[in-house]
């Protein structure tokens, strides 16, 4: 075979390199790396201004362009030869992502102070680790997904480690690099199966785009690899994810890391994997009638994520009962989420009809997008009551603070009830809509199992708001200054969590609705 | 029998190496100034005594500048297939030159704002000052974690 094989159709499809297609990301990156410079070339006192507001400006440029490729592109919807696809679940989880970010800068600004830590370095990372979740969403092809999913990993094991002479921090720090590492590793080794599995008997190599491995199904060469490909992928997204019974580094890790990293992980990576699980598995695995292998694997991986969100939610929900810190109970807090997202997971796997796939990933993404306000701002509490160094993150240090910070404890408990799913927050609404989208598909022992978890949490999150109203403060305690950075995310937060909760209708319908983009994409 | 005589070039190829190796240490041996100081003259030449517990503790600046030398030894890695096919790429088949050009301007120049970013941190100042600058910071910041401790207990 010619080594430049290949070369000749590259040169044909050049048109389909559109660098416009990228253009989110390209913000995203390019502001990183001003960031980086800025913090190299400005004293280490006033920068943290000056790299916090680069960052956002950056986020809102990336925002907009997004939005622009949403309502106004006209253009094809691949870049670099399927590498990076646009589509429904790429831009709303790209939304997602900048959302996260965007307040986790706000919520980081003050603290780098507090810490005394640099804030150019901390926001190039956060940055960055934003780049690799939007590539995460965008990649059309496995190793894509790979190398955003390492550029993400790689900025938060730093940002996890970040206060460097604290032991907690690099324990966390340590945990999760090892951890993740061997995720890592799982995911690339389902690729590597997946791709051998892929080949044809006409000796055409396999594949990693994964528009081609959903055609390549029915017609692989070995389907055992493929199902072990498909298990080492699951494995691997289920660890990023934090799905029982891969969970067991979230609550180390999530406990030892400052505490608005701590919020940033809960929230972006979490969503970023979901992104990457649900471009994998629904279009990669997707659903087919004719019996085959292709059937066959589909019916494999929703049996195994049924039992999975089962064991998740119940570990998750189970386990944040018994803890005493804020920030572990919080951790299995996000674990039982997750479990919550996979019963949407399944409902958009086993949806026979698009439009039904359509409404259940909407589902999921509004859950996510839902999920990540009401965890960013019960974090953002955290992080002003434990002060420097994560001092208290007890439950007992919330004693009877209530009435001395009505505000705090105020933004705290709106941000639990809506983890809890209470009606009229935004966590209700997100639970409606995942839950009904597994009813219509049939889950009905699913959902009973999953509200059964939802009355099981009210204890450990009421309990907290309980301890704060209704507790007698044994110790000294002066109510804490709220810094203007982090008073507007917190007032964000508490908005985000009423307005999607009482309005969700308009976040739902530009979640559902079909722009150009997509009836173009379903159209052709 | 096996036919050993396409396999010769690479035997020459080995001979060449090692030649040009042995070749360098030796000219350098003969004809470079010799200055013998006892921190030379000992086998490792990285400044640590090779003699003793080996659970020395090192400066962190060893393991900054191996991480620098991979980051530059991966954009020679990048740059030699880019130079291999540059020229049938960038010739009237494909007419891709300028393309190849600016995508690898632009990986160089990401690699440069690196570079310039370590610069700026510090990475490359070995000097004195600096060492009295780091060791002032991180006696700070001890500080801070024994205060935390303390406050702790």
């Amino acid at each position: 075979m010619n080594i430049y094989f290949g070369l000749q159709t590259a040169t044909q499809q050049f048109a389909d390199v559109n660098l416009w297609l990228l253009m989110p990301e390209l913000i995203v990156a390019s502001a990183g790396v001003l960031v980086m410079l800025v913090d190299a070339f400005t004293k280490r006192l006033d920068q943290r201004w000056l790299t916090g507001g680069i960052s956002l400006i950056g986020l809102v440029a990336a925002a907009v362009s997004c939005v622009w490729l949403w309502t106004s592109w006209t253009g094809p919807t691949e870049a670099f030869f399927g590498m990076i696809v646009l589509d429904r679940l790429r831009l709303s989880f790209t939304l997602v992502f900048l959302v996260v970010s965007a307040l986790s800068v706000l919520l980081s600004m003050i603290w780098v102070e507090w810490e005394r830590l640099p804030a150019g370095e901390f926001h190039a990372l956060l940055l960055f680790a934003t780049a690799g979740m939007m590539l995460m969403a965008s990649g059309g092809d496995l190793v894509m997904i790979f190398l955003g999913l390492e550029l993400l990993s790689i900025s938060t094991y730093v940002m996890a480690g970040f206060r460097r002479t604290d032991v907690r921090s690099n324990e966390a720090s340590m945990k999760y690099f090892i951890l993740g590492s061997f995720s890592s590793a799982f995911l690339l080794y389902g690729t590597a199966l997946v791709y051998g599995a892929t080949a044809m008997a006409n000796g055409t190599p396999g594949t990693t785009n994964i528009r081609e491995i959903a055609q390549r199904l029915d017609t692989a060469l070995y389907p055992p690899l493929l199902f072990a490909g498909a298990a080492m992928l699951l494995i691997g997204f289920g660890f990023k994810v934090a799905t029982a019974p891969f969970h067991v580094w979230t609550p180390d890790v999530y406990e030892g890391a400052p505490t608005p990293v701590t919020a940033f992980m809960a929230a972006g990576p979490k969503a970023a994997g979901f992104a990457s699980f649900m471009r994998v598995f629904l279009f990669g695995f997707p659903f087919v009638v004719a019996a085959g292998t292709a059937q066959r694997l589909h019916s494999a991986w929703i049996a195994v994520l049924v039992v999975l969100a089962v064991i998740t939610m119940t570990v998750g929900n189970t386990a944040a009962i018994l803890q005493s810190n804020v920030k572990r109970m919080l951790a299995y807090s996000s674990i039982a989420h997750a479990g919550y997202v996979l019963v949407g997971l399944v409902a958009a796997g086993a949806a026979s009809d698009l439009g039904q796939r359509n409404e259940a990933i909407a589902a999921v993404v509004f859950y996510l997008l839902v999920y990540s306000i009401m965890t960013l701002g019960a974090f953002a509490v955290v992080t002003i009551l434990a002060r420097s160094g994560d001092r208290r993150t007890e439950i007992e240090d919330y004693n009877g603070i209530g009435f001395d910070s009505p505000w705090l404890a105020f933004a705290f408990s709106v941000s639990l009830l809506s983890l809890l799913g209470v009606p009229l927050t935004a966590g209700f609404m997100g639970k409606v809509m995942v839950f009904s989208a597994a009813l219509d598909q049939g889950y009905v022992g699913l959902v009973v199992v999953a509200v059964l978890n939802t009355v099981v949490s009210a204890y450990y999150y009421l309990r907290l708001i309980v301890v704060m109203f209704f507790r007698e403060r044994s110790g000294a305690w002066n109510a804490p200054l709220v810094p203007a950075s982090m008073a507007i995310a917190l007032a964000l937060t508490v908005v985000g969590i009423f307005y999607l909760g009482i309005f969700p209708g308009r976040v739902i319908e530009v979640f559902q609705a079909s722009p150009s983009v997509i009836s173009r994409l379903l159209g052709t | 029998m096996f036919d050993l005589k396409a396999y010769l070039p690479i035997l020459l190829m080995f001979i060449v190496a090692a030649g040009f190796a042995v070749s360098q240490v030796l000219i350098s041996q003969l004809i470079g100034p010799k200055r013998r100081t006892p921190t030379k003259l000992m086998p490792y030449e990285c400044g640590k005594d090779p003699v003793g517990s080996a659970r020395e503790r090192f400066s962190v600046k060893f393991y900054l500048v191996a991480m620098i030398f991979v980051l530059f030894d991966i954009e020679l890695i990048f740059l030699v297939p880019w130079a291999v096919v540059f020229k049938r790429l960038a010739g009237p088949e494909f007419g891709l030159g300028t393309l190849m050009y600016v995508e690898m301007m632009l990986f160089i120049a990401l690699l440069f704002v690196g570079f310039v970013y370590i610069w700026k941190k510090g990475i490359l100042d070995w000097s004195q000052a600096a060492r009295q600058e780091a060791e002032a910071e991180a006696e700070m910041l001890a500080g801070q974690s024994g205060e935390r401790l303390r406050r702790a207990a």
